[in-house]
């Protein structure tokens, strides 16, 4: 874990009798994207507001940059967070005087707040709108202004609970075209999003909590590539008599439409031998995505 | 620190310009409250009566109390309405932390405050007729007060963090505030908040009385103490804000 930008170690949060989060530890290094996924109610936000000071563990510790922004706020100068269910912005003021706001409230002086707010908004495309109060802005500008809101001060973390939530296709995949971007520039990025396609294409590291916990953190491309395994998809023109399904499902094969297949490349073959000479439309090794992982991890966990 | 005073200050003139007519609405209202109090007095007293020095001491009086008002109840009213709406959470990641930033936003609010306390004093003279002259040094009790009113602003901000909805307890403890100003001036009393200040300025604008420097330094001394009371109690507040996660909204 060297060198990571922000670093949770076994954190604790009880709300009465619920343990919302239970020794989670997690930790974001410069470039990557961490996707935080879990269902509802398992404990995302919760553990998105411990990471930016906002709720108190009841054991655990954060490090911003090596030093605890419960005891030091000044740490927070490097943390920028989209907060759910938030407006995050002042529906009273226009765009550019939020962002120029908060840029000075997090630390920048009022001359480069508003050279950067400037630059950020052209860059989202809110120029135009840069003089509209937020409040007759669409929900989408919002919630770009939002995630711009987090960026102003350029700081090296950022938190962001379902950042994409309520975007049209444009601007959710301007949105990931710029998570990309800043991931690239060095940042440390969090993620939470239901959409588990947004997060398969962002995500450089997953993190799945389940009820508090954290069940598995792992890099993408070998979580994808430990999931996807010997399974294969078997597609035919028209469907099998039952004779055949008999003997398919002998051996072993599941499913109606396509039918799934796991084993490896020689028991493949016995399988091919069961429906010759049915004519067969596809046969693929069957790819996992994250959605597949996902409903695996938190079934069984 | 300055340019967070700037903006802050930045921003309620944005909302001054924005929406005048919530200035124009409370210089209305508080300005009618006090005529209609003064009609009825005069009403009663019955035609001719004179009020002599009298009224210009209540003005005062009144015109200290909407000042105080303010620093007493602005907190409290933005923390509800930024809860509720979803900015408080960003307004709590500031690297500066909450409470300088709410120091800082009561100090750049006094400006606006001014302004519709200035414009109260106008209508209300052209209304009564009282002529208010302002002896310069009558500033000095008066910061006192504000001082003791923002202590007593950051208590109820405290409640206001934990509990939301305090509108109604900060609508009855407004007539608190207005027995406090009123009290007198000696011993037991100015133990209470505002209460040495106030009558300090009291008596330096209805007697004309000159501006003591003991009783000056009571009274900041109280304004201090409260102001530091005040600032303790919101700290908690915000730490058990914190563990219980309240600082969003519903
Ligand atoms: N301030 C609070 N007081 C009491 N319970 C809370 C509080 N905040 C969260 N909880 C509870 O903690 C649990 C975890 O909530 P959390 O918001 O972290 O879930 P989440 O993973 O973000 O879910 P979602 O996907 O719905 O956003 C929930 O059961 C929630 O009801
Ligand atoms: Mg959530």
């Amino acid at each position: 874990m060297e060198n990571a930008l922000l670093e949770a170690h076994g954190l604790h949060k009880r709300f009465g009798a619920l343990e919302a989060v239970r020794n989670v530890s997690l930790s974001l290094r410069p470039g990557e994207v961490l996707a935080f996924l879990g269902k509802n109610g398992a404990g995302k936000t919760t553990t998105v507001k411990i990471l930016s000071s906002l709720l108190l563990p009841d054991r655990g510790e954060v490090r911003l940059l090596g030093k605890d922004p419960f005891k030091d706020p000044w740490a927070l100068r490097h943390l920028g967070a989209v907060l759910e269910g938030n407006r995050n912005v002042y529906w009273r003021l226009t765009p550019l005087e939020n962002l120029v706001y908060f840029g000075v409230a997090r630390g920048l002086c009022l001359a480069s707040a508003r050279k950067r707010a400037l630059a950020l908004l052209e860059e989202y495309g809110l120029l135009e709108k840069a003089q509209v109060e937020v409040r007759h802005l669409s929900r989408g500008m919002q919630q770009k202004l939002a995630l711009l809101q987090a960026l102003i001060h350029d700081p090296e973390v950022l938190l962001l609970d379902e950042p994409t939530l309520g975007l049209d296709v444009e601007t959710a995949l301007l949105v990931q075209e710029k998570v990309r971007a800043l991931a690239r520039a060095g940042k440390a990025l969090l993620l939470t999003t239901h959409q588990l396609e947004v997060a398969e294409a962002l995500a450089d590291r997953v993190a799945i909590i389940h009820r508090g916990e954290v069940v598995l953190v792992e890099d993408k491309e070998r979580l994808l590539a430990r999931f996807a395994g010997n399974h294969y998809v078997l597609e035919l023109e028209s469907s099998p008599p039952p004779a055949v399904l008999a003997r398919l499902r002998a051996l072993g094969v599941e499913g109606e439409g396509p039918f799934l297949f796991r084993g490896d490349g020689e028991a493949l073959w016995q399988v091919l031998e069961a429906l010759r000479p049915l004519p067969l439309r596809r046969v693929a090794r069957a790819e996992a995505d994250l959605l597949e992982v996902f409903l695996k991890v938190v079934g069984h966990a | 620190m300055l340019e967070l005073f700037l903006v802050e200050f930045w921003r309620n003139l944005l909302s001054l310009r924005r929406y005048p007519m919530e200035l124009l609405g409370g210089v209305v209202t508080l300005s009618l409250i006090f005529y209609l109090l003064f009609l009825g007095a005069r009403f009663l007293a019955g035609p001719g009566a004179e009020f002599g020095g009298r009224l210009e001491a209540v003005l005062v009086g009144y015109l200290l109390w909407t000042f105080t008002l303010f620093a007493y109840n602005s907190l409290s009213f933005g923390l509800m309405e930024e809860s509720q709406t979803g900015t408080l959470e960003q307004v709590f990641l500031t690297p500066y932390g909450p409470i300088p930033l709410f120091l800082v936003r009561n100090l750049a609010g006094l400006f606006t405050q001014g302004i519709l306390v200035f414009l109260i004093a106008l209508v209300l003279m052209a209304l009564t007729g009282a002529r208010l002259s302002f002896a310069p040094l009558v500033v000095l009790p008066f910061l006192a007060v504000l001082l003791g009113g923002y202590g007593l602003g950051f208590a109820m901000g405290a409640l206001a963090l934990l509990y939301k909805r305090i509108g109604q307890l900060l609508g009855l403890s407004q007539f608190l505030l207005l027995f406090l100003l009123q009290a007198p001036g000696g011993f037991p009393f100015s133990l209470l908040p505002l209460a040495p200040g106030a009558a300090l300025a009291r008596g330096m604008l209805a007697e004309g009385a000159p501006l003591e420097a003991k009783a000056l330094l009571l009274a900041f001394l109280n304004g201090l103490l409260y102001l530091a009371l005040g600032l303790f109690l919101f700290r908690k507040a915000v730490g058990r804000a914190k563990r219980l996660g309240l600082l969003h909204g519903y």
